[in-house]
């Protein structure tokens, strides 16, 4: 069986983060790599950033994503510092343009296909519920998280039919691809959800009384590690606010 | 106790009503089938059962329904959960978790057990049910069976008094049937009440004591199963049902095409990351016939289908189709497959614009003539989405034909179709024969006999035995159909 990048594998985890933490790093990432955000001179540390998706997903056993990732940030980064200095004007725009939205948003993108690959619907909720939200926005947010593996599932067949119907981006048809597949993909996702709500609502889904959870989520001493490895540039911008520096 | 009184149901946007003032009970322990043809409403009874009608699905219901002499109508769906657990047809879509472990416990986390409770309950079933080693796996890695199975388990550990099936074997194989057979006995030795509404019939012959016929939304008839036990196989397909017993089953002769051109399938290895799927080196098949492709879960059809398709990239086997060799992306424009959910492979907004999306250029003059050979004229400004499955099954083999396709694929073309329909899609298969060569992909055996001409028997992704369709080889696929687990 093949995988999507975005379906949960539980089999052999070997090191695990609690979803608290994976919220707290996506944070972080945004934050001082996609955001920018950070004073001078914490500078050195978005580089150490980006090098964690890479560490997480070799550690989760992605080696797939682990290397596309490495290949892309780095090939964007290594051909704005050789060629940038030897360019000039439009072209050496057009290289900055391209390298530095791969390099700002490729880390953050890829935390977060590995904070979805890696947590499954229960881990979320538990985390959800300790994290004292409302069950009316967390049954919502975790009907999504099963969802979107669902979707791409779907994708894939739709794709596969309309290989066989010869639309492809090289084809005649190629200025209608999003509309052919999207409406396939409305009508699939419509009727998933449909009976996803029917069979939940007969299971006892959405009772007034409290939900237990048996799915057991914590902070061990690889999330205390992530948090203060996230505490660091979040405690550099504050002693920059307050002139420290 | 189930007592259902004078119940109507007519759903929000449709002009029917889907059952007409039904009343009948059901006493505890009992085990009874709901049958009939497509559309007669016996969905619908399980709905009014679990709750769903009037909760979920909208409408205009009259009648009650009574459980234990509580009004189902009149209850939250959380409380009726307690007592009635549901199995669905499709297992992909009846999951709320991504892990087996946490789907099973779901039930019982709704509920607001305490944890320890949960875990036992959890540890309980899947002891019972034989599911231990599928535990804390992803669901998107089981098979239809299995999948089922953890739906089964998941219900149980609520323990509720009834259980609703609706359809559950719609996309199972024989093995995953009889699984299930062993489940439904369990709950029956247990004195649980269970209520399935199911298309095939053979499976249920030593389990049901109970069978209800329900025609257009009425019932048709009630009796104890040793009396439809006797039912003359004529008289069931005539009730528009499903076989009650596979050896009763005939072969319908539809002749050979046979014109000596061959289709050479060679090379035909793939794996996926290093576990083998698919092991042919070299197999001769007629050209113009229909193929039934048979075999058990996991036996490498999916797989099979795929390659012959060029849909799995990496495959490099090669086809000869008469003498002429066609790698995998001469395969993709040679070959089409008309998948077991159509719904995917329908693009546009009329089946007009669909057939000749794709179309091959010198076939602009032959859309008419094609569309009224698959009786489709009347429907070509409809939506396709708007068509019945049979209809889309029909605009999905038009738009195969002109782009002129030489190979067709069913996928599970029959899945969770009644007798009349089963028919119409066997009568539409035997029209291709000699036009196209058709393979079919099924777990059907009376689909196989009414119109395959010749069976492919694949068993650990290579094929075990191949042989045309006569008299003297129906024992052999009856065999196959009818062979209790090894």
């Amino acid at each position: 069986m093949q995988n999507g990048i975005l379906q949960t594998r539980i089999e052999n985890r070997s090191f695990v983060l609690d979803p608290r933490t994976k919220l707290i790093l996506l944070i972080t990432m945004s934050t001082f790599v996609l955001g920018g955000m950070g004073s001078e001179s914490a500078s050195f540390l978005t580089p150490c950033l980006c090098v964690l998706p890479l560490f997480l997903l070799t550690v989760s056993k992605k080696y797939k994503s682990a290397a596309t990732y490495a290949g892309i940030y780095s090939a964007a980064y290594l051909t704005f510092a050789l060629f940038g200095p030897h360019t000039s004007g439009c072209l050496h725009f057009l290289l900055l343009g391209a390298a530095g939205i791969i390099t700002k948003l490729m880390p953050s993108l890829t935390m977060g296909i590995y904070v979805i690959s890696t947590t499954t619907v229960s881990e979320f909720t538990a985390s959800m519920q300790r994290l004292h939200l409302s069950e009316k926005l967390i049954i919502p947010l975790s009907v999504m998280f099963r969802f979107f593996p669902t979707v791409a599932d779907e994708f894939a067949s739709i794709n596969a039919a309309m290989k066989m119907r010869g639309i492809s981006f090289g084809g005649k048809n190629a200025g209608k691809m999003l509309e052919y597949r999207f409406i396939p993909l409305m009508t699939c996702s419509v009727k998933i959800g449909d009976e996803l709500s029917a069979a939940a609502l007969t299971r006892g889904l959405g009772g007034t009384v409290k939900r237990t959870n048996i799915c057991r989520i914590g902070f061990h001493l690889q999330d205390m590690i992530m948090i203060l490895l996230c505490a660091v540039p979040f405690g550099c911008l504050f002693l920059d606010a307050c002139g420290a520096f | 106790m189930i007592e259902i009184k004078n119940a109507s149901f007519q759903y929000a946007n449709s002009e029917n009503s889907a059952l007409n003032n039904i009343s009948l009970s059901i006493g505890q322990g009992e085990c009874v089938l709901l049958c009939g043809e497509s559309g007669c409403g016996k969905t619908t009874v399980t709905r009014l059962l679990n709750g769903l009608i009037p909760h979920y699905y909208e409408g205009r219901m009259t009648g009650q329904i009574l459980l234990n002499g509580m009004d189902i109508a009149k209850t939250e769906l959380y409380k009726t959960a307690r007592h009635v657990g549901s199995v669905f047809q499709n297992p992909r879509s009846q999951f709320f978790c991504v892990d087996t472990t946490s789907e099973v416990a779901f039930g019982c986390e709704n509920m607001g057990m305490p944890e320890r409770i949960v875990h036992q309950r959890v540890h309980d079933v899947s002891e019972k049910l034989h599911i231990t080693p599928l535990l804390g796996r992803s669901i998107f890695n089981l098979s239809g069976g299995e999948k089922q199975k953890i739906a089964c388990a998941s219900v149980w550990a609520v323990n509720p008094g009834i259980f609703v099936l609706d359809e559950p074997t719609s996309n199972l194989d024989i093995d995953a049937i009889e699984d299930l057979k062993n489940t439904l006995l369990l709950w029956k030795s247990q004195g649980k009440t269970v209520i399935i509404s199911e298309h095939r019939l053979y499976w249920l012959k030593d389990v049901c004591d109970r069978v209800i016929y329900i025609k257009k939304g009425q019932i048709g008839f009630d009796l104890p199963m040793e009396q439809f036990r006797l039912f003359s196989p004529q008289k069931i397909s005539g009730l528009g049902l499903r076989t009650l017993s596979l050896k009763d089953l005939s072969l319908h002769p539809t002749g050979f095409h046979n014109d000596g051109t061959t289709l050479v399938l060679k090379n035909y290895n793939f794996s996926y990351k290093k576990t083998p799927a698919l092991q042919i080196s070299s197999l001769r098949l007629p050209v113009g016939e229909i193929i039934a492709v048979i075999g058990h879960n996991g036996a490498g059809k999916s797989t099979f289908s795929k390659c012959l398709c060029g849909l799995e990239k990496k495959f490099r086997g090669i086809t000869c189709f008469d003498g002429v060799p066609y790698n995998r992306k001469k395969m993709l424009k040679k070959c089409y497959m008309v998948m077991q959910d159509v719904n995917h492979q329908l693009f546009c907004e009329s089946v007009d614009d669909e057939v000749r999306l794709g179309m091959d250029e010198g076939n602009a003059d032959n859309v008419s003539s094609v569309l009224k050979g698959l009786d489709l004229t009347e429907l070509s400004s409809r939506h396709p989405m708007s068509l019945s499955g049979g209809q889309k099954q029909r605009v999905a083999i038009a738009s195969a034909f002109l782009a002129n396709k030489d190979i067709l694929l069913f996928d599970e073309p029959t899945s969770g179709l009644d007798f009349s329909h089963m028919k119409q899609t066997s009568q539409l298969l035997r029209s291709l024969k000699g036009r196209k060569t058709v393979f079919v992909v099924t777990h059907d055996p009376e689909l196989v006999l009414r119109c395959c001409t010749h069976v492919l028997h694949l068993e650990k992704g290579t094929e075990v035995e191949w042989y045309p369709l006569m008299e003297e080889n129906k024992k052999r696929l009856i065999h196959f159909f009818l062979h209790e687990k090894e």
